[in-house]
């Protein structure tokens, strides 16, 4: 034991006396005796205001652009935009629970036809507004992702993988084929709310709750809500150690995560008119994962051209639509063996750049990979 | 007062009787001492006072509460901080925001009203923020707040835990092995830096130490665990001579010395 040794090297006289703590510097003592393994910290200068401006402008100039693309694009194409932006939402619930929470789930797709049923039964059988249709989506969406939860709390790793896999496949075969509440087969019908009925105005009533859900994934990372949900990712004894009730902040991440895939299946639903159990399969819970990973967990901007680019790529190129999922497998291993924080990782340079720093490669340590937040802009 | 009081505390692992008839007693404003072989039951012992494990028998009083039974977040809140052997942080995140998680239950603001961006959040997060920087300047670390904790040296990484449970404004500190890894001048100023930090935050703390200099010097009382047993205990200069416990745990060679 190597205590031991160096005891048995010093003498017993060095080890007795007690210092005047009044007398003793010991923060001071303490940075000295670090100080030889410490990395210099290096201060860089920000920006000049010429540098703001060009990054201000280049990013309001992207964002302008993507808001105004439906303006330039024909009926058909808006849909389009509005299928990517359903997606957007539908990556965003994944990433809470995939990217924060390191939690798995292979049956999100049962989380959005919950909420697209939901959505099509109040406005088409209850005759309510969509608005209120859209709540309850959220909320049936956090009710089943809060069942999956709890089995969560129980049962890691693959044996969890193997549950949500099930309750997909329960709940597109069974649940949403009862005739009365999901008109079975034949499907529901789910008309848009008036005054977004033109593709158009859809698109913009899509950016408009993207933007709320948005917000809210922003804010979540910045409060205590989303901190304790990472902590309990990566080391949930040091995270009850600082208070966090691990139980609790587990499910709340399941909840909101529900929330917001009900709302995008609500949008998913009014999106096409009627929706359809068929809808719901494997083949899609597959793709909400793949384009998380593939996009990078734990961004935003990541997920935003991840989910787009998976929803997109079949309609516009859809003579290879049949292509899809290899191209999808292809881009995983390609993520996973080269930048595992995805598209994200690999645009952190430019996110960088619009952060303030100066425009730089990769760098050898600058990302420490753990699948998550570590490759937040 | 006892801050402390464990009574005939013992767990067992199917086979194992990791613990039994534990007694220990850590009184306000103490540094204690808690030593013993590998395999001891040391970092059980920690467990079972956090609640990590449920203990078989005995009973754990913190000051007024008894707390067999209850969760750990709930412990924490009465006042107890802990550190861990290989460091409770979240690595893949920077300083700062490990010091942010640590004050987690001194956040006042319910889950809606963070995730909504409410005022009362806002203001919050940034007292939360304050106090961490205070914590940093004061810990030498506010030159490291935006590192990510990975990236850092190890001594520092430890450095980094202590600030961030001291964010989480203990009374009671249970520190598991602060000093393993580090060099033997790094341990002694953090020896230095327990005593300052108990005059002036006025701190009691149990410490599970290998490094027998910084016990002697720093510690007012040890218990000494072997095999899951109480063997010793006493002021640390009687227990450095404790004839069993130099047999267990220095090596014989220290029986003359």
């Amino acid at each position: 034991m190597a205590v031991r040794k160096k005891n048995r090297s010093k003498p017993a006289t060095e080890i007795v006396s007690v210092p005047d703590v009044e007398e003793v510097d010991a923060i001071e003592e303490v940075r000295e005796a670090f100080e030889a393994p410490m990395l210099p910290v290096r201060a860089e200068p920000g920006p000049t205001f010429a540098g703001w401006v060009a990054r201000r402008g280049l990013l309001a100039a992207i964002i302008f652009g993507v808001l105004l693309a439906p303006q330039f694009v024909d009926n058909v194409r808006e849909n389009m935009i509005s299928f990517a932006l359903v997606y957007v939402v539908i990556g965003l619930s994944i990433n809470i629970l995939i990217g924060y929470a390191g939690q798995i789930s292979l049956g999100h797709q049962a989380f959005v036809g919950v909420g697209a049923f939901t959505s099509a039964y109040i406005v088409s059988n209850s005759h309510l507004s969509f608005w209120i249709g859209l709540a309850l989506a959220g909320l049936t969406g956090a009710g089943a992702a809060l069942l999956l939860g709890l089995v969560a709390l129980r049962l890691r790793g693959l044996y969890l993988a193997l549950i949500t896999l099930a309750y997909g496949f329960v709940a597109q075969n069974s649940i949403f084929n009862i005739p009365a509440l999901t008109g079975g087969g034949a499907g529901a019908e789910a008309p848009r709310p008036a005054g977004f009925t033109g593709n158009m105005a859809f698109v913009y009533l899509c950016f408009i709750i993207l933007a709320v859900l948005m917000y809210v994934d922003w804010r979540l990372v910045r409060s205590k809500v989303g901190r304790a949900i990472f902590a309990i990712r990566e080391n949930e004894l040091a995270a009850a150690s600082f208070g966090i009730n691990v139980t609790a902040y587990k499910l709340i991440a399941f909840v909101i995560s529900g929330v917001f895939a009900g709302i995008g299946g609500s949008l998913f639903a009014h999106r096409s008119t009627v929706v359809v159990s068929a809808d719901f399969n494997f083949a899609l819970a597959l793709t909400f994962v793949l384009m998380v990973v593939v996009g990078g967990l734990g961004s935003r901007v990541g997920v935003f051209i991840g989910s787009a680019f998976f929803a997109l790529f079949p309609l516009i190129f859809n003579r290879f639509s049949k292509y899809t999922g290899l191209i999808g497998a292809l881009l995983l291993l390609l993520t996973l063996t080269t930048f595992p924080g995805g598209i994200a990782q690999q645009i952190a340079p430019i996110l960088r750049w619009f952060g303030g720093a100066p425009l730089r490669g990769h760098g050898k340590s600058q990302v420490i990979q753990s699948g998550g937040a570590g490759v937040r802009p | 007062m006892s801050v402390l009081e464990v009574r005939n505390l013992g767990i067992r692992f199917g086979g194992l009787q990791a613990l039994a008839e534990v007694d220990i007693d850590v009184r306000e404003w103490e540094i204690v001492g808690l030593i013993g072989p590998n395999g001891a039951g040391k970092t059980t012992f920690f467990n079972c006072v956090m609640g990590v494990y449920k203990p078989t028998t005995g009973t754990v009083q913190y000051r007024d509460e008894q707390v067999v039974g209850r969760p750990t977040h709930e412990r924490v809140r009465l006042g107890i901080g802990r550190t861990f052997q290989n460091i409770g942080l979240v690595k893949v995140l920077p300083v700062m925001e490990n010091m942010l998680i640590a004050q987690h239950a001194k956040a006042r603001y319910g889950v809606l009203s963070g995730l909504l961006g409410l005022r009362a959040s806002l203001e919050q997060e940034k007292v939360l923020k304050d106090n961490a920087l205070e914590i940093l300047d004061f810990m030498g670390l506010v030159d490291y707040r935006n590192a990510v904790v990975a990236s850092l040296p190890y001594g520092l990484q430890k450095l980094t835990e202590i600030a961030a449970v001291l964010a989480s404004d203990p009374e009671f500190l249970l520190l598991d092995e602060p000093t393993s890894g580090m060099s033997p001048e790094e341990a002694h100023a953090f020896g230095d830096l327990l005593l300052k930090l108990r005059t002036e935050l006025n701190l009691t703390v149990l410490m599970i130490e290998h490094h027998v200099p910084l016990v002697v010097r720093v510690c007012d009382y040890v218990y000494c665990l072997n095999f899951g047993r109480l063997l010793a205990e006493g002021r640390p200069e009687e227990i450095r001579r404790h004839p069993e416990v130099v047999a267990a745990y220095l090596g014989e060679e220290h029986a003359t010395a």
